[in-house]
Parts: C-alpha cells; structure tokens; sequence
C-alpha cells in the first residue's frame, strides 16, 4: 500500500511526526510535572474547536485552532497559576463545550470535499502534510528546545518548585506563562498529524513513560521527546498499514508504551 | 551599623483575609547579627521571614533588605537572601537529584542566559560536604529521611553564598545529634562568612551559640527583643512564654 503515496508525501509524513513527537512530548514533561494537565486537555479540545470554526468559515483552520488554544492558555493560566481551579470542573466544562462547538461547527460545513479536513482534525492524518505545516512544525520546535536550552536554569528549578525558585531569586512568572504559551501553540500545530481529540495523549504518555524509569528531571526533559518521536513513528508506521486515522494509532502506541512502562518499572517494584 | 533587615511598621495581610497575620512590625537587624524567632504556632514567624525575603508583599510600612526597598518582584534582592522553608512539597517521586537541587540554588544568583560554571558547582559540591551530604548526592531528593532532606534544604540556601540567611525551623526533623552538628556549621558560616542569620526555631535549647539576639513573637506581633541572656531567662521563660515554647 506505501507505494500508492509519493515519496514526497511520506517524507512530509516522517519529518511531520518526528517534529510533533518532539515537540508535544517536550511541551508534555513541564505540562506533567507542573501539574497543568487538564489546562492541557482544555486547550487541545479549543484548537480542536477552532479549527472546526475554521472550516466552517472556509478559512485556515490553523489559525482558528491557535487563537482558540491561546486563549485557554491566557484565560485559564492565571486561575491554575493561584489554585482557584477546580480541574475537574474546567475539563467538564471546556471539553463539553469545545466538543459541541466543534461537532456543531463541522456539521454546518455543507461542503462534503470538506469532510476529509474535518476528519483530519479530529482524528489526524498523515497525508495532509504541507509544506507550510512543516514549516511551522518546525520553527516551534526549535523555539521549543531554545527556549529550554536557553533558560535550563530556570525551567529546572521552577519545575523543582516554584516557591522555592522564587526564594532564589528567579522570576517565575514569565516563564509559568511562556510554558502554557508554548504548549497551547504546541498543541495547535500538532493538530494536522494528530488530531484535536488525542493530541492530549502525545503530551503526557510519552513522558509518564518516561517518569517510571528516572528519577532524574535532566534526563526526563531529553528522553520523553524520543520516546514522543517513537510514538509517532510507530503510530504512523500503523496507521498506514492498517489503514487507521493517524491520530489513534499514535495514541494506542504511547498508550501501550505507557502500559508496559508501569508494568515494569522498577519505581513500582516492591522491596 | 549598617542595616541588613529594616521593617518600618509593617502589616502583612494573607489574600483573601480581613485582619493582617502581621501586625504593626517594626524590626531592625544589623549585618552580622545572629537572631533566634520564637512563638507559639500561629504566630507569625513564617509570615515574618517571608515578609522579609518579599514572597510576602506587606500592605502597609516599609520593608528594606540591604538598603534596598522591597517593592515589585523582589528578585534581585532574593540573590543575596538565602531561605529555607519550613515545608516543601517533596514526594517520593520527585525526579530531582541531591546534587541539582542543592545547585539550583545558585541559578537566581547566577542570572539568566549566564552559564553554570565548574565554580558554581565546586561550590555546591563544598557545600554538600559541609552538610555531610555528599554521600547521597546521587539519591533522589524523596527518597531521603526528613532530616536528610532537611540537610539538603540548608545546603541549597547556603550554596548561594547568600549575605543573610532565613531559616524557618531548620531543625525540625533532625535528632538531637544533628542539631548539634548543624548549629556548628551554622556557628562556623557566622563567623567566618560574615552572613546575617535569622532563625525560627521551635526548641530553645537548640538554638546555636552565636545566636546574639532572640526575638519573640505571638499573635502577629513582636512580644519581645533583645539579649539572648535577657530574653531566655529561666524565670521569664516560665511565666510568660509558658506554652509558646513547646
Ligand atoms: N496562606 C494563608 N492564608 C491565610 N492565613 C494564613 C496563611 N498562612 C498562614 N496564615 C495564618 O497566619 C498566621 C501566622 O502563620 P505563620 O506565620 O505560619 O505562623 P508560625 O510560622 O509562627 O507558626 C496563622 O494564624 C495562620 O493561620
Ligand atoms: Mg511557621
């Protein structure tokens, strides 16, 4: 079957997923670890809805999908920052609402020739790679790891504790925001490959995965991504042999990878 | 004297409530000086140490750290004060290492975009061994004893090379053995460095040698300063500091 696609089409694939792996699987160690997880369940289903709205409006889905997840970031960030945010509460209420805009919107879209993007976005899709995607994939990722290489001091005492960072004399605050800021644009362009509904998945099971095994943040913060980029690579791998949306064979991958992490980590083991 | 603490009728009122946790504060503390707080629970002593470092913004009076007023974020002056806090949110899952958390330390003192140097990591190893630590530099910072951990707490703020020092109940956790051992190091950082320390400390016994001054708070407020001989007087201990000290 891999002979029907061009060569084109399946390096954008290779080169789409690795990126995605990377960056989401990065974004994911801070979002794990600074206990923003469900902020990162909200903004994944916003730009999910954006990019419906998008569609609907026959516009680029992207940047609907970035301006919806920015704005959960921006809006939600402040309240996660000072504990006034029941999770719970915010998961129920954005991920409904964010679903019935989004399923509203796509049903609106008259157009059938639509129908393939619309997939696209909620369940992903390896073949819709263009060269602007991969360019924007790219340009993130190497914002992302510069961001940690530039400010590793930073970024690793605040995810120690953000108190105690501040008692040293860091400055914590532009740099909780710059995460949640990176991470929602993360999940926005992650969108095309994964998909809105299980973008979520790439970000925290890589680096759960991950976390069974050291005990050093170091080392979380450089492995999780790989483990990201195997995800994707498998789930791709999957996805065009068994002929699945993208977005599920990746999720079912890191899932299992996760799965079999817990199950023989020695973090687990008793005595 | 030059001034290392000055607080000029300070309140410090906790978000969200109606009266202040601190209450019309006026302290000051030279360079050098060696001071023990003491009080029941609930007094205020941790209010008044992060007050002092500006985790805590006052609402009222004015704090000055080495001169410098504390408004806005505090960073720049937190570069020069060491901290150890009473409690930490450490589980044993928590992937750091001995040896970078007492490393990170330094990270507000180095600066952003400067590199980690050998020296600052000569002097965070120094340091471990200072606290007898370095053994488990290597373990996971939850997979330590309380005292351990508390080991480590010092050795992080002391790795900054900090001009005053906080500690709030840096003993805690330690058995009699290590109070003693650690009030040393303490003692020894005092004379030798010049460092300005304030101590909350729970059990007046332990507190360390040097200590010059001992300030007492209940209820928000300072109820006496002065002399540690003046202060710690064994009649004025039982009549009026009964049960502020247990
Ligand atoms: N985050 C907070 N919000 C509201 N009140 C607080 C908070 N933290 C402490 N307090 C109150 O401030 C008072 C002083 O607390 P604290 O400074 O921790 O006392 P101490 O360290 O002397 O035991 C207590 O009455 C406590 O209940
Ligand atoms: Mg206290």
């Amino acid at each position: 079957m891999l002979e029907l696609f061009s060569t084109k089409i399946i390096l954008f694939a290779i080169i789409g997923a690795v990126l995605t792996g990377y960056t989401c699987s990065l974004m994911g160690t801070f979002v794990v670890r600074m206990n923003l997880s469900s902020l990162g369940f909200a903004m994944s289903h916003a730009a999910f809805a954006g990019a419906a709205l998008g569609i609907f409006l026959r516009k680029d889905p992207l940047i609907f999908a970035l301006l919806f997840s920015t704005f959960v970031s921006l809006a939600l960030g402040p309240l996660a920052d000072k504990a006034k945010l029941k999770t719970d509460v915010v998961i129920g209420v954005i991920f409904s609402l964010s679903m019935a805009l989004g399923l509203l919107f796509l049903n609106l879209s008259p157009d059938t020739a639509m129908s393939s993007t619309a997939m696209s976005i909620l369940w992903g899709s390896v073949l819709g790679m263009t060269t602007a995607d991969i360019i924007y994939l790219l340009i993130i990722t190497v914002i992302a790891i510069l961001f940690v290489i530039m400010f590793f001091k930073e970024i690793n005492a605040i995810l120690f504790d953000r108190k105690l960072a501040r008692s040293s004399g860091i400055n914590d605050k532009p740099f909780y925001y710059l995460i949640l800021l990176l991470t929602s644009l993360t999940v926005a362009f992650s969108l095309k490959l994964v998909g809105g509904l299980l973008v979520f998945a790439l970000m925290i099971n890589p680096t759960s995965s991950v976390y069974q095994f050291s005990y050093d943040m170091k080392k979380i913060i450089l492995l999780s991504p790989i483990v990201g980029v195997i995800s994707c690579l498998l789930g791709m791998l999957m996805s065009f042999s068994f002929d699945l949306p993208t977005g599920s064979a990746i999720a079912i991958v890191c899932s299992a990878i996760f799965g079999i992490s817990v199950l023989i980590s020695p973090k687990r083991r008793k005595g | 004297m030059d001034k290392a603490i000055e607080l000029n009728a300070v309140d410090t009122t906790y978000e969200g409530e109606k009266i202040p946790c601190l209450k019309n504060i006026t302290l000051h503390i030279n360079k050098g000086e060696f001071i023990a707080v003491i009080g029941p629970n609930g007094a205020g002593k941790t209010t008044l140490l992060e007050t002092i470092n500006g985790l805590l913004e006052s609402n009222r009076g004015e704090v000055k750290v080495l001169g410098k007023a504390l408004r806005g974020d505090g960073n720049s002056i937190r570069k020069y004060v060491g901290y150890v806090p009473q409690d930490y949110s450490i589980d044993e899952l928590t992937p750091f290492l001995v040896s970078d958390v007492v490393l990170m330390g330094r990270y507000g003192k180095i600066g952003l975009l400067k590199p980690i140097t050998k020296k600052d990591k000569e002097i965070a190893s120094n340091m471990m061994e200072y606290m007898g630590i370095n053994n488990i530099s290597k373990r996971p910072i939850g997979k330590l004893s309380g005292g351990q951990a508390q080991k480590v707490m010092i050795a992080r703020a002391l790795a900054k090379e900090p001009e005053i020092i906080l500690m709030d109940e840096p003993f805690s956790n330690l058995d009699f053995e290590a109070r003693r051992e650690v009030s040393e190091k303490l003692i020894h950082f005092h004379k030798n460095k010049g460092m300005t320390f304030v101590i909350v400390i729970h059990d007046i016994a332990s507190i360390p040698k040097s200590c010059n001054r001992v300030i007492v708070m209940d209820n928000g407020r300072i109820v006496a300063d002065g002399n540690k001989e003046d202060i710690l007087k064994p009649e004025l201990l039982e009549m009026g500091y009964k049960g502020m000290v247990c």
